[in-house]
């Protein structure tokens, strides 16, 4: 009897442990950032668990999910964004008409594309190319998992780094030594619906728009009713989001030196007291910005304005209702400082360090990286690209909207505000505090009185985070 | 599916001067476990170990460099209120989800053991939500709860936040384990009540014992050992939830704090914020509740657990 006991505790146990084991490839690694419920079909084809009650072999599901679908020979290429992924393909399949090398490009979701690539750099299995992001990208070339490109660079005719905005070709490069080809870069603006404004009377957004402005007009569009709202901004939206009036007002994510929080600092308060007064009197509440993003609200007609990435240009134009409702302006700036602010980041694509073929890896990242396609993929519409001189072929990449509102910040000054591009604040391990921070200010924006504290209480949290890392 | 001598060790003491018979017997029997032992030991048992030992470290990048610092991971999990709130998370679900579950699923195998038109139909129907993807069921689920856009909302006329108002949002929760465990719970008493011979309800009726009555007298009682074995086995997995968490929870979900299970925060830990030694702690923790709860099931069981 007693041993029964004790076998049966053992087995539960057994069943409990092995998940640290199969985590990796867990539940939702297909799972994509659509927020569509037909974005359920795709995320369900891998996705047994230990959640199960059928017993201890639950983890022999965990197979490989970076094994690519088609033949061996190709190249796997992994990407975060299925918005870009038509864009991409045909640039990588005219690649595989030039050069016959086969490539395999897959996407994962947001949270599942870091989960997935730490666990591979874990197990040396890394994908051959892949996009690579500034929150981590500190991390990956320190511990040597990146192919480093310096040689190369040195003996290719194509890829001459000063061609590319040199923020971002900083973001990949580490101890002098080159590890990524910058892709792209991208820059903030304020969308709006143009129906609700008409309805309103009143006139659309331009580049005389303070983020005083936006709130009176944000509040004149907000519904009593709950039927409309004048803006949307989830606690999660920094980038996009509140990171732009920060910076606008003189505030500070992150100390220059990378070490400290700035969120203590009294401008950076002052910047989001502001944020959280946009919240509390313009946008729906907070649970219903956590159950539905921005974007999606925006898109479904229910919020007048939002302030979005220059990445969602291709989930814009492909979407009917913003197609025919809405355009895009140049985001507001801060009255007190004259500044207008966007935040700015790139992408940079890399190869493994240890792909068995780090010779045509390169013949990609030169590709990817050549005048050409970055060319291709700014008329495409795909993204802005790395490559100067490269932003007015995107610009003109669709006529249904304003896309010269993304590249007005890219200037010296728009209307009366001088402006400024500030690349998004990144540490060795930014993903750590980001995540921290954006679940702390759920308070402060279910209580914006709290603000103050809140960000206070973020900044500890953050220092701390910072601190551990391994840098 | 399961009678006593399932759990029970056969009590195979090994004699000296065994016969050839029984070398033989005994060499096929290990023979047999092999395949079975082996994927154990290799995937449950060794992860098991490793999970333990990287309790005691400090994890580097991608399972480089770790840094040796005895129990602080330990101290740090006992002042962690943050997980105490995961854990009291964990049970609330489970004592929700596992009761109502287990009674309609057996109130349910009950009603479709008996001989009725299209029962293969209804049992087929139930038994559904079984073979979907979890996370696709959780994909479902979150857009029928939507407050904005959601198909419940719709039909209610109502404005409720299912998933994220903290008061009502682990209750949503529990809401998908049942539905989705439901089938298979019956599936397993179908066969329980199937095993029930026929002469004990023929001598209930003749004794005065029909309908409720003989459910409660006769059903419930030689029921019992399949009712403990789905208990256990769905306490067990209730204390493991994190897909309807993962899928339907975003990061500034309001109820978050409030819904997140033990294993959404050993992932948020291990995998996300790569904290794998903190991470690995707090699924020690989870080992030992398991242990405990499943323990006190195994001692209680002889109060309620009829064997014949």
């Amino acid at each position: 009897m007693k041993t029964k006991g004790i076998m049966a505790a053992l087995l539960a146990g057994a069943m409990t442990l092995t998940m640290t084991a199969c985590g990796s490839s867990d539940s939702s690694s297909s799972a994509t950032t659509t927020t569509t419920a037909a974005a359920a079909a795709t995320s369900a084809d891998n996705s047994d668990t230990a959640t199960e009650t059928t017993g201890a072999d639950t983890t022999e599901t965990t197979e490989d999910s970076l094994t690519p679908s088609g033949s061996s020979d190709a190249l796997e290429v992994l990407i975060w964004d299925t918005n870009q992924q038509p864009g991409i393909q045909e640039i990588l399949d005219e690649f595989t008409e030039k050069t016959g090398i086969k490539t395999d490009l897959q996407v994962k979701s947001w949270d599942s594309y870091w989960t997935l690539l730490e666990a591979a750099a874990q197990a040396g299995e890394l994908p051959d190319v892949m996009w690579m992001h500034s929150n981590v990208s500190q991390m990956y070339m320190k511990n040597g998992l990146l192919l480093k490109l310096d040689d190369y660079i040195a003996d290719s005719t194509e890829i001459d780094l000063s061609n590319y905005m040199s923020e971002i070709t900083d973001l990949y490069t580490y101890d002098g030594s080159t590890y990524g080809i910058p892709k792209d870069y991208d820059t903030i603006a304020l969308w709006y619906n143009k129906t609700m404004f008409d309805e309103a009377g009143l006139s659309y957004p331009d580049d005389t728009w303070t983020w005083d402005d936006l709130y009176e007009n944000a509040k004149k569009l907000t519904k009593s009713d709950g039927s409309q709202y004048g803006f949307t901004l989830s606690p999660s939206n920094n980038q996009a989001g509140y990171y732009n009036v920060i910076y606008s007002m003189g505030g500070k994510v992150l100390s220059d030196d990378k070490k400290t929080s700035a969120y203590d600092d009294p401008t950076t308060i002052e910047a989001m007291e502001l944020v959280g007064k946009i919240v509390a009197d313009t946008c729906p509440d907070v649970t219903t910005m956590s159950e539905t993003g921005d974007d999606v609200l925006f898109e479904s007609g229910t919020v007048a304005m939002t302030t979005q990435g220059s990445w969602m240009v291709p989930a814009f134009k492909s979407n009917e209702y913003v197609a025919e409702n809405c355009d895009v302006a140049v985001i507001p700036y801060a009255a007190s400082t004259n500044t207008r602010a966007s935040i700015c980041n790139g992408l940079g694509w890399t190869a493994s360090a240890t792909s068995k073929r780090p010779d045509d890896c390169w013949k990609l990242l030169e590709w990817l990286g050549s005048k050409d396609m970055q060319l291709k993929q700014a008329e495409l519409g795909v993204t802005m690209s790395a490559y100067l001189n490269t932003s007015d072929a995107w610009a003109q990449n669709t006529d249904l909207f304003n896309l010269q509102a993304y590249l007005d910040v890219t200037t010296e000054k728009t209307g009366d505000a001088t402006n400024e591009l500030i690349l998004r604040p990144y540490t060795y391990k930014t993903t750590v505090w980001e995540d921290a921070a954006n679940q702390a200010f759920v308070t402060a924006w279910t209580d914006t009185s709290q603000m103050e504290s809140v960000c206070k209480s973020v900044a500890e949290e953050m220092n701390t985070a910072i601190s551990q890392e391994n840098s | 599916m399961m009678n006593k001598n399932d759990f029970a060790i056969s009590g195979n003491h090994r004699r000296p001067g065994m016969t050839y018979w029984e070398k033989s017997q005994n060499l096929w029997g290990w023979l047999f476990i092999i395949p079975t032992m082996l994927g154990l030991v290799i995937l449950n048992i060794w992860p098991m170990l490793q999970s333990f030992y990287q309790t005691f470290f400090r994890t580097g990048d991608f399972g480089r460099g770790n840094i040796y610092i005895g129990g602080q991971n330990y101290v740090q999990l006992f002042k962690d209120s943050e997980v105490w709130q995961a854990l009291w998370n964990t049970l609330k679900l489970t004592l929700l989800q596992v009761p109502v579950s287990i009674a309609l699923a057996l109130v349910l195998a009950v009603f479709l053991n008996r001989k009725m038109r299209g029962r293969a139909v209804y049992r087929a129907i139930f038994f559904l939500p079984m073979i979907a993807a979890p996370a696709a069921v959780a994909m479902v689920w979150k857009w029928l709860y939507n407050s904005q856009f959601g198909l419940l909302n719709h039909l209610f006329h109502t404005k409720i936040e299912w998933i994220s108002n903290p008061a009502i949002a682990w209750i949503s929760i529990a809401v998908i384990g049942i539905w989705s465990s439901i089938g298979y719970n019956m599936v397993l008493f179908l066969a329980g009540l199937q095993d029930i011979p026929k002469e004990y309800y023929e001598a209930g009726a003749i004794d005065g014992a029909t309908g409720p009555a003989a459910f409660f007298k006769i059903t419930l009682p030689l029921l019992s050992p399949m009712i403990f074995f789905v208990l256990v086995t769905s306490v067990i997995s209730g204390l493991q939830i994190f897909d309807s968490i993962y899928m339907i929870m975003s990061k500034s979900n309001p109820a978050l704090p409030k819904t997140q299970t033990i294993v959404y925060l050993f992932y948020q830990y291990s995998f996300v914020n790569g904290n794998k030694g903190y991470g690995s702690t707090i699924v020690i923790l989870l080992l030992v509740v398991i242990i405990l709860i499943t323990a006190l099931q195994m001692k209680l069981q002889k109060k309620w657990v009829f064997y014949n």
